[in-house]
Parts: structure tokens; sequence; C-alpha cells
């Protein structure tokens, strides 16, 4: 499935400009050092965590796409950071796990 | 005999902390991985230093393991990973940052004695096995990774250490 249906059908706000690409996979996690054991190339990779650290973590381990839950926003240098990284940002005003309900309803596994 | 083209996962995962000590006798500072129940925070004596405890993070340890030939690479001297965002033209990792450009990262793999006494680091073995499990399914930009020897100065080289920091602070 392409970002930008994901980005249409689950109500994504976006943080910053990306190129549009396919995701597959889906992770959540809150820390960084769980995500670079587990997340899979190219995952949705869904979190609460704005801190640099989660972006270093999701390019490390080429995450697809980072939606961060509660309509939390991260700081204007994470998002830079992000776009350096070629990292599609977005936030969703959704808790993490109505998010992922989403996501099962599109048919993500 | 041809050779593997390995194809990598991770093996030996195990959580725990990242410490950072620190001589107070010298100024030296040493990390290391412990998978213990809590943090140690004991101080202690080790030759002419005096270590105490200065911070820790929550972190993992791992091997990495090929699933073809079943080779493991041994990664126990490594401490952490670090997005290098240094550009110091005096710093070899601040270049090679500079050449990456848009979409490039270089990751600079941590080893657990930053004095690097007989010229210890994370192994080129290490540095290279990792180089390719986080490049062989990667679709973005590839990244590089390099020895954390390879800063000018690993005090001074900017960037962003992969750990869970301040989720375990006393």
């Amino acid at each position: 499935m392409m970002i930008s249906e994901v980005v249409e059908r689950t109500g994504l706000k976006a943080l910053n400009a990306a190129d549009d690409a396919d995701v597959a996979g889906v992770y959540i996690s809150d820390m960084v050092s769980d995500i670079i054991t587990a997340a899979q190339s190219g995952c949705i990779l869904v979190t609460l965590q704005t801190h640099k650290s989660m972006i270093a973590a999701a390019n490390l381990v080429d995450a697809g796409m980072v939606v961060i839950a509660h309509g939390k926003e991260p700081p204007a240098d994470v998002v830079e950071l992000a776009d350096k990284a070629g990292i599609a940002l977005f936030s969703t005003p959704d808790d993490t796990w109505s998010y992922a309900l989403k996501l099962v309803d599109l048919g993500m596994r | 005999m041809n050779a593997c083209s390995h194809l990598w996962t991770m093996a030996d995962v195990r959580s725990g902390y990242l410490v950072v000590e620190g001589c107070y006798h010298c100024g030296a500072r040493t990390s290391f991985f412990s998978d213990e129940a809590g943090v140690p925070v004991d101080e202690y004596k080790e030759g002419a230093h005096r270590w105490e405890y200065l911070s820790s993070a929550q972190a993992v340890s791992f091997n990495l393991r090929c699933t073809t030939c079943g080779r493991t690479v041994d990664l126990s001297d490594m401490a952490g990973l670090k997005l290098s965002t240094c550009e110091d033209p005096e710093c070899g990792v601040g270049r090679l940052n500079r050449e990456q450009g848009r979409g490039g990262s270089v990751y600079v793999a941590l080893c657990v004695d930053s004095r690097h006494e007989g010229g210890r680091c994370v192994s080129d073995e290490g540095v290279a096995a990792l180089s390719e499990y986080f490049n062989q399914r990667r679709r973005r930009k590839r990244i590089v990774v390099v020895p954390c020897k390879d800063c000018n100065d690993i005090d001074l080289c900017r960037g962003i250490v992969i750990a869970d920091t301040g989720l375990t602070e006393f």
C-alpha cells in the first residue's frame, strides 16, 4: 500500500514533504532500543516518541513512514532530521491502539 | 569454494542498559552493556582508575548471524550506535558525512572503551557485518557504518546516540 493511501484512509496530518512509497507491515514502539531490533524495512512505525533518536532509529531500520500518535508533533529539528533522511513523518490525533485498529481495517497485518 | 553472501539476522538479543562510567582520578570514560536486573551504580577501583557511575540508558545488545551459513559475528565490543551529524572538516566521520548528501547517513558503531587503548574498537568484521545487515533489505539510500575510532574526537563528534535516555534516570 502506498503512503498516500494510508494518509488518506486513516486521516493523517503530514509533518513534512516526502516522496510517496510503498509501505508494508506495522511496528508499534516508543523505545528506540526496541525499534532497531524489531522494526522491519518499509514498515509503518507508530510511536509516541518525538525525540531525534526516534528518527535515527527509524532511518537505521529503513522504516517506510513514521506516525506519531495522540496528536503529538515533534520539534522543528526532529522534522528537519526526518527531511534529511527522507522519512515521511505524520501525526494522528488517535491514540496508538485506535490508530492500530484503523490500520487493521485497511488490511495491514 | 564460493564465499557465502551473508544474509544476516540479529541473534542473541538482550535487553539491558548502556552504562557510562567516569574515572574521577584521570577523567577517562568508559561504557558497557549490562543485562543485570538493576543498573550497576557501585564505585570501584580498577588499577589506577576510580570508576563511578555517570549515566545509563535502556539499550539492547545483539550479535549478527548469517541465516545461510550460520556464521556468527560477535558484537560484544559494541556499546551502541550513533547517527552522525558531524560536519567538521577536520574529522574523518564529518567529511564522510558531508559526502553522503541528502538521504545519506553515517552511523558510528560506538565501542565500549572510547580510550581505544591498544587500538581496540569495534572489530572490522563487526562494522562490515553491521553495514551489510542494515543495508541488505534497504529501500532508501545506503547507510555507511564506521567504527568510533574514525572520529577525530569521540567526545566532540556530534551525533544522536540510539538509546532510550531518561527512562531509567535515578
